[in-house]
C-alpha cells in the first residue's frame, strides 16, 4: 500500500467547484499537500518552479486549450520529468482523444464521474508502476544514456516484472532511436504473434518503414487506421511516411487525424502541407484556426503566422496578409529572431504582391537583423532564404541555406525544410544537388582534418576544425572533432589552459546541439581521461 | 435521432453525474440502505444515458472507440467492485480470472466494453437468484471471452433468436443493442470482429467476445 500522505500534488483545472470536489477525493485519497492551478499558465509556472510526485489534470482548460497540449508542452521541454505521475480527467467524450494520443500520452485517464476509491485505486496503481519503473524513467531523461535505459529494461524484463508490457514498449521505441530495426520489427512481431494491439501494429510499421520498405508500412497502417481509426500514432507515422513522395495523400491523412483530435501542433502541420501543395485555402484556415484557437498563446509559433500571412498573400489578400505581419510582432517576445522572421515574410509579402521596392526594404532589414543577431534558429533563417528567393537574389538565398545545411548536416528535419525552400522557388532539383554537394563538403572537411591529424599535422586540422565549430554551432560532429582534436594535441605537446578551455567549450557546444550523438562519449571520455584535476568538470551525458 | 434530443440527453446524464456526486457527499456523512439503493438507481440509467448517446454517435458515424493495452486484472476488479449491489439483495457476483494473469494484458476501448460488462451485470443481479458468475477466458481460435452467467430463468425463446427487445418489461432492451455495437465495432487489422453471444445454461449467460 502507498502513502500518499508524503507524496506533492498539483491538480489543474479551470473550473472551481471541480478544483475543491476533485481536491475533497484527493484528500480521501490520502494526499494532503496538493496545489491548484487554474489555468495553463499558472500550471506551467508551477511545473516549473516544484518538483511534484503527481499531477491530476482536467482535460479541458478553458481559453481554446487542452491539458493534452499542456502535457506535451512540459514534456517536450524537459519541465516535467517522467518520473512524475501525469493522470488526465475527462469526460466521456474526451477520453478516446486522450487514451490515444500520439506521443506524450498520460500515465493514466479517468473518465467522469468517479470515485474516491476508484482515483484511490488508480493513483496507487500508477505510483507503484513508477516507482518499478524508475531506473528505466532515469535513463530515459536528460541525463540518461539510451544504452543503459535498454540495459535495465532487460534486466526488469528478465526478472518477469509486473510491468512486461511497458518495458516491451519502451524498449521498442530505443531500438528504433537507436536504428536497430530488425530487432524492433522482431519485438513488435513477436507481439502481434499472440495478440492484436494497435501500438505493435504501428511500431512494426515504423520499423518496416526505417528498413525501407515503405509499401509494406503503407499497408500494414492503411489496415491499423481501419482496424483503428482513433489511433493517432498510425495517422502521424503514415502522414510522416507520405510526406515525401506525396505530399497530397500526406495533406488527406492528417485532415483525418485532425477531425479526430485537432491540435495547434496538426493544424500547423496541415497548413505547412497544404502551402507546400499550393492548395491555399485549406493552409490559410489551418494557419488561422492554429492563431485564433489557442488564446493562451503557449502554442502558438512565428510559422502560424509566416504561414497564414504566405497562404493570404498568394490569393491576392494583401492587406490582410501585411495585418497578420503586424499581429505576429504583437505575439512574442521582442528577439533579433522575430525581427528576421517578421521581416522576412513582409519581404516575401510584398514580393508576391508586386511591390519590389517595399519588399527590398524589408528584405534589408531582414538581412541587417539576422548579421548583427546571435543564434538565430533554423526556422528564422530559412524563412528569410525564401525572402531572398522572392526578391530575386538567389545568390543571397543560397549563401543563407548553404549555412543553415552545413550547420544542421545531421538534421533531416531541417535539411527537408531546406529542400522545401528550393521547391518553393521553383529550383527543386537545383536544390538537391545544392544540398548534397554541401553534405559532401562536410564529410570531405571532417575526413580532410582526421587526414592530416594522421599524417602529423595535428595543429593544421586543429585550426580548420576550429574555424568550422566556431561558425557551425549546431553542428554536433564538427564540434566533436574539434574537441577531440584539442585532446590529441593535450595528449602529444601536455596540457595547456587554453586547450583544456577549447575542448571543454567544443563538448558543451555539442551536447546542446545534440546530447545524444553517437560520439559524444567518446570525445566526454578521452576528457576525463586527460583533463587535470582542478579542470572545469563537464555537464553532459550521465 | 435528433440533435436537440441527444443534446438534452447530454444534459441530463451530466444532471445524473452530479446528483451521484452529491449521493456520495450524502452517504460520507450517513450512510444508509435508501442512498445505496439511490445511487444504484442513478448509476444505473446514467449508464443508459450513455449508451444511448454512443448509439446516437454510431448513428451519426461518430463513434470511434479508444482501442489500447489494458491490465485485465486491473480491469475485472475495476468492472465488479463498482456495482454497487442492491441492498437486501442475497446475490453475489462471483469472479472467475484465473485465466488473467497468463493473458496479462488486452487491446479494447476499457470505457465502453465496461460499460458493456457492468449492464450485464446489472441485469443477472436482476434477474438472478444468489450467485452471478464473472468470467475471463482466452477464446479457441483468438480473442478474448468475458462471460456474465446467472442462475436465474434465462434468455426467453425472443431475446435468443435475436430480437433486440427486452429481457424483461421493465427494459427497454437497449443494453443488448449497445453490446452489439460495442462488439462489433472491435476490429483488428487482418479483419477480425468481435461478437456477443446469448444463451440459457441453468440461467442467461451472455458473453462477449473480442478479436
Amino acid at each position: 500500500m502507498i502513502d500518499l500522505s508524503k507524496l506533492s500534488g498539483l491538480l489543474i483545472d479551470d473550473i472551481p467547484e471541480m478544483r475543491s470536489s476533485v481536491r475533497i477525493q484527493l484528500a480521501d485519497a490520502g494526499l494532503e499537500r496538493c496545489d491548484a492551478a487554474r489555468n495553463i499558465k499558472e500550471a506551467i509556472e508551477k511545473i516549473s518552479a516544484n518538483r511534484y510526485d503527481l499531477i491530476v489534470c482536467d482535460y479541458n482548460l478553458g481559453q481554446g486549450a487542452d491539458g493534452q497540449q499542456l502535457l506535451e508542452l512540459v514534456r517536450r521541454r524537459k519541465i516535467l520529468p517522467l518520473t512524475t505521475v501525469f493522470l488526465m480527467i475527462t469526460g466521456e467524450t474526451g477520453y478516446e482523444q486522450v487514451s490515444t494520443a500520439a506521443e506524450y500520452s498520460p500515465d493514466d485517464y479517468l473518465i467522469k464521474p468517479f470515485t474516491s476509491q476508484t482515483l484511490q485505486t488508480r493513483l496507487e496503481r500508477i505510483i507503484d508502476k513508477k516507482q518499478a519503473m524508475h531506473p528505466v524513467y532515469v535513463q530515459l531523461g536528460e541525463r540518461g544514456d539510451r544504452q543503459k535505459a535498454l540495459a535495465e529494461c532487460d534486466a526488469m524484463l528478465a526478472q518477469q516484472s509486473r510491468y512486461s508490457l511497458d518495458l516491451l514498449r519502451i524498449k521498442g521505441e530505443l531500438l528504433m532511436e537507436m536504428q536497430r530495426n530488425n530487432d524492433a520489427l522482431a519485438l513488435y512481431q513477436g507481439i502481434l504473434d499472440q495478440r492484436a494491439t494497435p501500438w505493435a501494429s504501428v511500431g512494426k510499421a515504423r520499423a518496416l518503414a526505417a528498413r525501407g520498405d515503405d509499401a509494406a508500412a503503407r499497408e500494414h497502417l492503411d489496415k491499423a487506421i481501419e482496424a483503428y481509426p482513433n489511433y493517432l500514432a498510425a495517422y502521424d507515422s503514415l502522414a510522416r511516411l507520405l510526406e515525401k513522395d506525396d505530399p497530397s495523400a500526406a495533406q488527406r491523412v492528417v485532415e483525418q487525424a485532425l477531425k479526430i483530435a485537432p491540435s495547434t501542433q496538426r493544424q500547423r502541420q496541415l497548413g505547412a502541407l497544404a502551402l507546400d501543395n499550393k492548395d491555399f485555402t485549406r493552409a490559410e484556415d489551418a494557419f488561422r484556426r492554429a492563431v485564433e484557437k489557442d488564446r493562451t498563446g503557449f502554442f502558438k509559433s512565428h510559422d502560424d503566422y509566416s504561414g497564414l500571412a504566405k497562404s493570404q498573400v498568394e490569393q491576392g489578400k494583401v492587406q490582410e496578409a501585411l495585418a497578420v505581419v503586424k499581429e505576429m510582432g504583437q505575439n512574442f517576445g521582442r528577439s533579433a529572431e522575430l525581427t528576421v522572421h517578421q521581416a522576412a515574410v513582409e519581404s516575401i509579402v510584398h514580393a508576391k504582391a508586386g511591390n519590389p521596392v517595399a519588399a527590398k526594404a524589408a528584405l534589408e532589414r531582414a538581412l541587417k537583423a539576422a548579421e548583427s543577431g546571435e543564434g538565430i534558429a533554423a526556422t528564422a533563417s530559412l524563412e528569410l532564404a525564401n525572402a531572398c528567393f522572392a526578391s530575386g537574389d538567389q545568390e543571397q538565398a543560397k549563401q543563407i541555406l548553404q549555412g543553415v545545411a552545413e550547420d544542421h548536416q545531421e538534421n533531416d528535419a531541417v535539411l527537408e525544410r531546406a529542400q522545401a525552400v528550393f521547391r518553393t522557388a521553383g529550383l527543386g532539383s537545383e536544390g538537391e544537388i545544392f544540398l548534397e554537394a554541401t553534405r559532401k563538403r562536410m564529410i570531405a572537411l571532417n575526413n580532410d582534418a582526421v587526414a592530416l591529424a594522421k599524417a602529423g599535422e595535428l595543429e593544421r586540422a586543429s585550426a580548420m576544425l576550429d574555424e568550422a565549430a566556431d561558425r557551425l554551432r549546431n553542428n554536433a560532429q564538427v564540434s566533436i572533432n574539434a574537441a577531440i582534436a584539442a585532446l590529441m594535441r593535450i595528449q602529444r605537446q601536455g596540457a595547456s589552459s587554453e586547450l583544456i578551455d577549447k575542448a571543454h567549450r567544443y563538448i558543451t557546444q555539442a551536447n546542446q546541439a545534440n546530447p545524444e550523438h553517437p560520439r559524444l562519449n567518446e570525445a566526454v571520455d578521452l576528457y576525463r581521461k586527460l583533463a587535470p584535476t582542478g579542470a572545469p568538470s563537464l555537464k553532459v551525458g550521465a | 435521432m435528433s440533435p436537440l434530443i441527444a443534446g438534452a440527453i447530454h444534459d441530463a446524464k451530466n444532471g445524473l453525474n452530479l446528483l451521484n456526486t452529491w449521493l456520495e457527499e450524502a452517504r460520507r456523512a450517513s450512510p444508509s440502505p435508501a442512498i445505496d439503493e439511490a445511487r444504484a438507481v442513478a448509476a444505473r440509467v446514467g449508464a443508459q444515458l450513455v449508451e444511448l448517446l454512443a448509439l446516437y454517435r454510431a448513428g451519426e458515424n461518430n463513434l470511434r472507440l479508444a482501442i489500447e493495452d489494458h491490465d485485465l486484472m486491473d480491469f475485472c476488479q475495476e468492472v465488479t467492485t463498482e456495482i454497487i449491489l442492491p441492498p437486501g439483495s442475497k446475490a453475489h457476483i462471483e469472479s472467475d480470472v484465473d485465466a488473467v494473469a497468463m493473458l496479462g494484458a488486452w487491446a479494447f476501448d476499457a470505457y465502453q466494453v465496461k460499460l458493456v460488462l457492468q449492464e450485464a451485470l446489472r441485469n443477472a443481479l436482476r434477474h438472478g437468484k444468489d450467485c452471478i458468475r464473472f468470467a475471463v477466458a482466452a477464446q479457441a481460435g483468438g480473442g478474448l471471452r468475458f462471460t456474465v452467467s446467472d442462475d436465474g430463468p434465462g434468455f426467453p425463446q425472443e431475446v435468443l433468436d435475436g430480437e433486440a427487445r427486452a429481457m424483461d418489461s421493465a427494459s427497454s432492451g437497449i443494453g443488448l443493442v449497445f453490446a452489439r455495437l460495442i462488439a462489433e465495432r472491435h476490429a483488428t487489422p487482418d479483419g477480425r470482429h468481435g461478437r456477443i453471444e446469448l444463451a440459457n445454461n441453468s440461467g442467461a449467460v451472455f458473453a462477449l467476445v473480442l478479436p
